[in-house]
């Protein structure tokens, strides 16, 4: 059922575009047909992929590496993180694994021009993110 | 312990070394059997209420036949004392108090089951909204690891290395030169655009007169020979 809800996503999304025009493309990421990956123009660097499932549908996004973090700034990043949460329009910091991520989730409900708010946002804040803690990361 | 709890356990428990999967697929797995188990006992459950409200509704029959019957027999009662049969109506009246009795037992089962199915549907719908959030959560953590996958494919594929070892910040620098080099472009486009409509205008506003066409030497001869003169 997930499968069907995230092709039907995709398919929506394949005609879509920004609101300033951008274009975006999308592609079934792994073989097992369960995670899209979407690609902003211009912002390739940060692809966001998507799954969608009864529960909801997330748009996750990888900003950096634990090996990208200044040691000796990394509790004080974790700090800001969480008090930006509640500022950052719908996106949230989090992790998995070894990698910093942003993700917005939205209820499976939601419709096409909600889903493509979602990841005009998200793009935006990704950007503005690493910008913010650039302090904090390791020069080149 | 919580469901939360067991998910940060299963993702902590693949994360202890770098660039290993972060979902320990052992807890995954056990957490796929509670889930399994809990739907197990949603399902022994839902057949106890079943059989359970099927033995409440016999015990409801019997007590509305024990009412039925008091009724009838307090009828009879009451006859046979109008007819001064003193000793049938006591008979009577044995009879209904024997009946009250047998009342009284069954009333007193009944609200045992009553209990007994307000506690069982408490129960399933407790265990419904657990398996749903169980349901969720490892769902989430799945997701979690796809994309965990995806992200290493998409490094494989994007540098033919690992992209988390590309420096977000050179990402950032390189997507602002990209979007300031587009500006620049529509810039100079633009610029280019006015430039093409201002010769454009020029040569319209000569052609109609309006504008010198331009200064030739003898024009400017001219100009010089006014000049002295008024020197």
């Amino acid at each position: 059922m997930s499968n069907a809800k995230l092709e039907q996503l995709m398919s929506d999304l394949s005609n879509a575009r920004l609101s300033d025009g951008t274009q975006l493309s999308i592609e079934m990421f792994d073989g097992e047909d369960s995670v899209a990956c979407i690609k902003v123009e211009d912002r390739e660097e940060f692809p966001i992929y998507m799954t969608a499932d009864e529960g909801q549908i997330l748009c996750i996004t990888y900003l950096f590496g634990e090996d990208q973090v200044v040691p000796q700034k990394r509790a004080e990043m974790a700090d800001n993180m969480l008090q930006m949460n509640v500022v950052i329009p719908l996106s949230a910091f989090s992790k998995i694994g070894d990698q910093y991520i942003m993700f917005g989730a939205l209820s499976p409900k939601s419709s096409i021009d909600e889903l493509l708010h979602e990841i005009e946002l998200l793009s935006d804040n990704v950007l503005e993110a690493i910008e913010a803690m650039s302090d904090y990361l390791q020069e080149g | 312990m919580s469901i939360f709890n067991k998910i940060i356990t299963a993702i902590r428990g693949g994360a202890t070394e770098v660039g290993e999967a972060i979902v320990d697929t052992q807890a995954i797995r056990i957490l796929d059997q509670e889930l399994r188990d809990s739907k197990k006992a949603l399902g022994d459950a839902k057949t106890s209420l079943t059989a359970i409200m099927a033995e409440k509704t016999g015990v409801d029959r019997k007590v509305k036949e024990l009412n039925a019957k008091i009724k009838e027999h307090e009828g009879y009662a009451i006859q046979a004392m109008d007819k001064g049969d003193e000793s049938l109506a006591l008979d009577v009246a044995n009879k209904i108090a024997e009946f009250e009795h047998e009342l009284t037992i069954q009333q007193g089962i009944l609200d045992g089951y009553d209990s007994k199915v307000t506690t069982l549907k408490k129960m399933i719908r407790q265990t419904e909204r657990n398996i749903q959030a169980m349901d969720r959560e490892i769902s989430v953590v799945k997701t979690t690891e796809k994309v965990q996958k995806a992200n290493e494919l998409a490094s494989a594929k994007f540098s033919g290395s690992n992209s988390a070892l590309n420096s977000a910040t050179d990402s950032l620098e390189r997507i602002k030169a990209r979007q300031q080099q587009r500006e620049d472009q529509s810039a100079a486009a633009m610029e280019l655009e006015s430039e093409e409509n201002g010769d454009d205008l020029q040569a319209r506003l000569k052609n109609a007169g309006i504008v010198d066409s331009g200064s030739s030497g003898s024009s400017v001869l001219d100009r010089l020979k006014k000049q002295k003169e008024n020197s």
